[in-house]
């Protein structure tokens, strides 16, 4: 009796507000014929202003970088949190891994997924993806290490001292990218226009593909000591 | 595209359901993994290839490694 009132209030209570939802959505197609101007001018501006071909990387990475900014403190406090829980000390935990067909095609796949990982950080201004897609790609390099190999495999090829580098030099780049934008242009965070080539190629959109790696870096380092913290208990009592 | 469009949204709501109502947790987490697949091919529909990059790598990566992990600690302590 209880669990079915439970179940009619759980279904009333997803029916209003999925009906508000809807409304709310209703009553925004209103204001469509209001000129919405700053995306307007993003839309006919941005290539101009950033040289970025891929639009939501100019605006991630240069109109709104500061919110960027924002976003890789939230994931740098979120490591700093999963780390201080859940692992007191940083010592390697070995287990066995997974069968040997495994562990060979995954040893043919993995140069490749971790190509695939540079070429979406490093293209992030031409193409689709960006410095956040690519981080986590690189982080699950570190995942299908500590999975198929075992983790101590993971720890003796990147150490997680190794991977608290990595992160503390993403996050420097991208703050010293800022820096220098109040030298150089006056603002912070701003484009570092003179870097830049022509629009299209690999090295232009100015200091962007530098940020691209920057962040990178630190979501992949990051989001991989994240999961090796979580992993290293599982397997302890394996041994 | 339009009949493609309300297939793949019904297989959404199907698995977003199967992933509710299945009482083992590995096959919610695997239910998860499909559900983050069909909405990454919807977002490539709707021309927004960032966010559907963005999905496939942590909806249908990260989280089904970093739940599995979590569910082969919740075994190990039952035991």
């Amino acid at each position: 009796m209880k669990k079915k009132l439970t179940h009619i209030a759980v279904i009333t209570i997803l029916a209003v507000s999925g009906a508000a939802v809807f409304f709310n959505l209703k009553v925004m197609s209103l204001y469509k014929d209001i000129p919405r101007g700053i995306s307007r001018y993003f839309i006919s501006f941005g290539l101009q202003d950033t040289g970025s071909l891929n639009l939501v990387t100019a605006i991630l990475y240069d109109y709104r970088a500061f919110d960027s900014l924002g976003e890789s403190t939230v994931i740098f406090g979120a490591v700093s949190g999963i780390v201080l829980i859940l692992s007191r000390k940083m010592l390697p935990v070995s287990s066995h891994g997974l069968s040997f067909i495994v562990k060979r095609t995954l040893g043919i796949m993995t140069p490749f997924i971790a190509l695939f990982s540079i070429y979406v950080i490093t293209h992030g201004h031409l193409s689709p993806g960006g410095g956040f897609q690519g981080g986590v790609i690189l982080a699950a390099i570190s995942i299908i290490f500590s999975i198929v190999y075992g983790s101590a495999f993971d720890y003796k090829r990147y150490s997680p001292q190794m991977k608290t580098t990595m992160e503390t030099t993403g996050a420097l780049m991208f703050i010293s990218i800022g820096v220098l934008g109040i030298f150089f242009e006056g603002f912070f965070l701003d484009n570092l226009n003179f870097l830049g080539g022509k629009a299209g190629t690999l090295i232009s959109a100015g200091s962007i593909p530098i940020i691209n790696i920057g962040i990178g870096l630190k979501v992949g380092a990051g989001l991989a000591i994240i999961f090796y913290s979580m992993i290293q208990k599982t397997f302890r009592e394996e041994l | 595209m339009i009949i493609l469009e309300c297939m793949l949204l019904f297989f959404l709501v199907m698995s977003a359901t199967m992933a509710v109502i299945f009482e083992k947790e590995l096959i919610s987490i695997i239910f998860l993994s499909i559900f983050s697949i069909i909405l990454t091919a919807i977002y490539l529909i709707y021309r927004a290839a960032d966010v559907a990059l963005a999905e496939a790598v942590i909806g249908a990566g990260l989280n089904t490694a970093i739940f599995m992990s979590a569910i082969s600690q919740i075994r190990k302590g039952k035991s």
